[in-house]
């Protein structure tokens, strides 16, 4: 009896269903497609030695699990108030409690098959997408991926457990709520206390975003140093997201009451109507709009920190690798492959187009790093390079020559040498003085000194040799790099330092290496970063639209009210508008505006890893991110204020 | 005196193809300024759609309603709105008081929507709420209201945009006796003191004793009508009981 009764209600309110059916499906789509990406063995194997990859995307799928296993119980609890008038008038029949959650749970249980099958199938073709892009991203050649058995055994195993904690959730929900509840719809006054508390709840955990951005900002240069600790990080990221969430606890349960001290404002037209409507459904729903806003907060930030990362790669990659191929000497290991060596090996593999062989001296004095963040560290001597190898290395790259008079130039790579203080340091060596001409962080790397020093050719001359480098540039042409990396290598059998067993080196840096190392990192950040925004922004639209349809009846009922007032349609529908529009838009309005701040602490940690010619993108960026987000949302919007109009608004 | 509503050879039918059930059937009749008009009869004898028909929620199927003059049967959507906006008032079974609104935001509401200036909405809010002694309750929520405190916030709705005619669809149907006694005495006082024009559907003959005019409905038609002039509202009161009484009815005696 029960389960005709369920199976009948499901045919009956496959309208109301419907938005909620879409939600499952795709969410499980998602999760499915996404559980696939990460039991892929091709592709795992491929990231076998990215441990940074591999575990962003572990942490993607734990936290997009959790985040719909929330999302969706939150989602069946509405799908139950929709309908809770059906439910009083069964318990005024004598149906118990337990019976009407037997009934509900049966329907979910067939809607949720359907919406599995469904969301399998869709999630197939959404998984081959992912690999696609993923593919496309670590350039490599597109083959139609397989499906894993496990990627489905999580997915039905997650999409059971959130069916169970669903049914928990609606448990506890109807066995608390009153039947005079269930048959005439929520209770009010639904009164906000303390307003003005909350209002400073809301200034003061603005306060608190606006501070610890500002910090992040003006703090970029430790950032980049990786001086501001990983805990100190953890700690303002963590403040940030519990304010934002705070904000909008506080703004829903403050704003409207204010706005409705404003008597003139309520007094005019439908709008103390709206605002009232607007101050029960925030007030009401604050912990999940803050929820939400944290999500929206998270996807922003999310997309542009990894779009970010994207760009910056090719101009790192420039500066990092400024030719193919850069050998450095090790003097620790001795039976490395020499420079001759290692020319045949690479001729092998392509023509040599360019060639510029160098040497670092030593002054085996600490003159210059007594003026640097690493005075303490024992053992380090200074190092210099004839200006006339700077200069043949510079030129080729369309670098200006550089020309001292009794100066010297000091050349750093690394972010923290900005910390240095060389001014005013002269260098007396030979009997002559050099003043320093400047320091420069804007060269790209030619060694891996912590800096060096360029002088006049004569300076070195009595200097001792510390390594010798060489660079080459190969002429175009399909290269192995693996390959080559494979045949630069050298075992060393007697182990390095304390480790024991033997360790596979090589001198030679390889930058088509580089850029696929970097590539497999920075795709994973992309696709995991867009994925789970897209899931939240998708979630929290779902659960937002469900909220606005789920308080339809009750919303019908005061626009009819308002109809036989003698509101026209205009009129209904410009207080309907600003009442959904008012409640959709409120968790994403500042997760929006956060990428104004997120693209300047970009700029400013770009700009402090002297990558100032990126600063400019960076802005463009955070402006398309925005954009997308607002009319994806926008589109949402719109179908659920057509839904909500054709069964609200009265003509 | 002035008329005020004209109703002529008003049809109303429902339903469509095999099933059409005929509601109103060429009804007419006219009400004048500061009339008090009571309409009864039996369960579907078409009370309320006549009452709905005129209050512009929904539409003939022919004949004419003018109201101060003006063909409302004709008028296009945008100007029915502005119609039951400025001219009319309603009193409900149900209240139809906005449970999210307090009683100070339902009975300005009104107002608001004809864009009444600040000044001139407190000034009538507070003639309202003396009238009909709601100042205690102007901040409370109707959950928070009795029965007869709801319907009098429905009352103070109704009149304050001091509309042409008051329609009160079974007003005192969920009020207690007691209630109900006091919504008809402020009806009364609605139409004496305030000089509100009221057109009320209801099956109460004691209700309908307040009114000074009581057509019965039968079968969509007007099945007959009495004055009260200058007798007392108990005659009336026994007479109505006959009345229904001979229309086979089910008036119930308080």
């Amino acid at each position: 009896m029960l389960g005709k009764l369920a199976l009948r209600n499901v045919r009956r309110q496959v309208g109301n269903y419907l938005i909620y059916f879409m939600t499952v499906s795709l969410t499980v789509a998602l999760l499915f497609a996404v559980s696939n990406v990460i039991f892929s063995e091709n592709l795992m194997r491929y990231l076998e030695t990215n441990e940074a990859a591999k575990g962003t995307l572990v942490g993607a799928v734990v936290l997009i699990s959790l985040i719909v296993a929330f999302v969706l119980s939150y989602a069946t609890s509405f799908m139950l108030k929709l309908r809770k008038r059906e439910f009083g008038t069964y318990l005024t029949l004598g149906m118990t409690r337990r019976e009407i959650l037997g009934i509900f749970l049966a329907e979910h249980a067939l809607i949720g098959l359907l919406a599995l099958i469904a969301g399998l199938a869709a999630g197939l073709l959404i998984y081959q997408g992912l690999t696609a892009l993923i593919m496309r991203l670590l350039e490599l050649r597109f083959a139609l991926a397989a499906y894993a058995p496990a990627g489905l055994a999580l997915t039905v195993g997650l999409v059971a457990g959130i069916f169970l904690l669903a049914s928990l959730t609606s448990a506890i929900y109807l066995k608390r709520i009153r039947i005079y509840e269930l048959l005439h719809g929520e209770v009010y006054p639904r009164t906000v206390r303390h307003p003005v508390l909350w209002f400073l709840v809301t200034a003061g955990s603005l306060a608190l975003i606006l501070g610890g951005l500002s910090y992040m900002g003006m703090e970029a240069e430790r950032v980049v140093t990786s001086r501001l600790s990983q805990a100190e990080f953890g700690w303002i990221a963590l403040g940030i997201a519990v304010s934002v969430i705070l904000f909008h606890v506080g703004l829903s349960r403050s704003v409207i009451h204010l706005l409705l001290k404003q008597k003139r404002l309520c007094s005019r037209g439908s709008n103390i109507f709206v605002l009232r409507a607007l101050s029960g459904t925030l007030g009401s729903n604050s912990l999940m709009l803050g929820c939400l806003a944290f999500l929206l907060a998270a996807a922003v930030t999310g997309a542009n920190i990894s779009f970010v990362q994207k760009v910056s790669q090719e101009a790192e990659l420039d500066r990092n690798f400024p030719y193919d191929i850069l050998y450095r000497e090790n003097p620790n290991f001795p039976s490395g492959i020499t420079l001759q060596q290692g020319e045949k090996v690479i001729q092998r593999y392509g023509q040599i187009a360019h060639r510029c062989l160098y040497e670092l001296y030593t002054s085996n004095e600490s003159t210059f790093y007594e003026r640097t963040p690493w005075r303490s560290y024992t053992g380090l001597t200074d190092s210099f390079m004839k200006l006339s190898d700077f200069n043949g290395l510079i030129v080729p790259l369309g670098y200006e020559q550089v020309e001292l008079a009794e100066e010297y130039l000091v050349v750093s790579n690394v972010p923290e040498a900005g910390l240095s203080s060389w001014d005013g340091l002269v260098f007396r060596h030979g009997g002559r003085s050099y003043t320093m001409r400047e320091a420069r962080g804007d060269y790209p790397v030619f060694c891996y000194q912590y800096f060096y020093v360029v002088v006049p050719d004569e300076v070195t001359e009595d200097m001792e040799r510390e390594a010798g480098f060489g660079v080459y540039d190969l002429r175009e042409g399909p290269l192995d790099v693996l390959a080559l990396k494979k045949d630069l290598s050298y075992l060393e059998p007697d182990g390095y330092r304390d480790r024991e067993d033997a360790v596979e080196l090589c001198d030679y840096s390889l930058r088509e290496y580089g850029r696929q190392e970097q590539n497999s990192t920075s795709a994973i950040l992309v696709v995991a970063a867009l994925f789970t925004a897209a899931v939240f922004l998708f979630l929290a639209m779902a659960v937002l639209a469900l909220k606005i349809l789920s308080g339809l009846e009750e919303d019908r009922r005061r626009y009819r009210s308002l109809f036989r007032l003698g509101a026209g349609e205009r009129e209904q529908s410009r207080a309907l508008f600003l009442q959904t529009f008012g409640f959709f838009l409120f968790p994403i309005v500042m997760p929006l505006l956060l990428g104004i701040p997120v693209a300047w602490i970009g700029q400013r940690i770009v700009k402090a890893a002297r990558m100032e010619a990126l600063a400019g993108q960076i802005p463009v960026i955070a402006g398309v991110i925005a954009l997308v987000m607002a009319l994806v949302y926008l589109l949402y919007y719109v179908a659920a204020f057509w839904v909500a109009r054709r069964t609200v608004v009265r003509g | 005196m002035k008329e005020l509503l004209k109703i002529s050879h008003v049809t109303k039918y429902y339903g469509g193809r095999a099933v059409v059930t005929k509601a109103l059937d060429g009804v007419s009749l006219s009400v004048e300024q500061r009339e008090f008009t009571a309409v009864m009869g039996p369960s579907g004898s078409g009370k309320s759609t006549l009452l709905n028909v005129v209050s512009t929620i929904d539409q003939v199927s022919s004949g004419e309603i003018w109201v101060e003059g003006e063909n409302i049967s004709r008028m296009k959507e945008n100007a029915l709105a502005a119609f039951r906006r400025d001219r009319l008032g309603f009193i409900f079974q149900d209240y139809n008081l906005l449970d999210t609104l307090t009683v100070e935001e339902n009975i300005l509401l009104p107002l608001n929507l004809r864009r009444e200036s600040f000044q001139s909405s407190q000034e009538k809010l507070h003639r309202m709420t003396r009238a009909f002694g709601l100042s205690d309750e102007l901040k409370k929520f109707p959950a928070e209201l009795s029965g007869g405190q709801k319907q009098r916030a429905a009352c103070a709705r109704a009149i304050i945009t001091d509309p042409a005619l008051i329609l009160a669809d079974e007003p005192t149907g969920a009020l207690d006796s007691g209630n109900a006694r006091g919504l008809m005495q402020t009806l009364d006082m609605m139409n004496q003191k305030l000089g509100s024009t009221i057109l009320m559907v209801t099956h109460d003959p004691v209700a309908a004793s307040y009114a000074g005019r009581v057509l019965f409905l039968k079968d969509g038609k007007i099945w007959c009508e009495i004055l009260r002039g200058e007798r007392s509202r108990q005659e009336l009161h026994r007479e109505i009981l006959a009345a229904t009484v001979a229309l086979g009815g089910d008036a119930d005696v308080r």
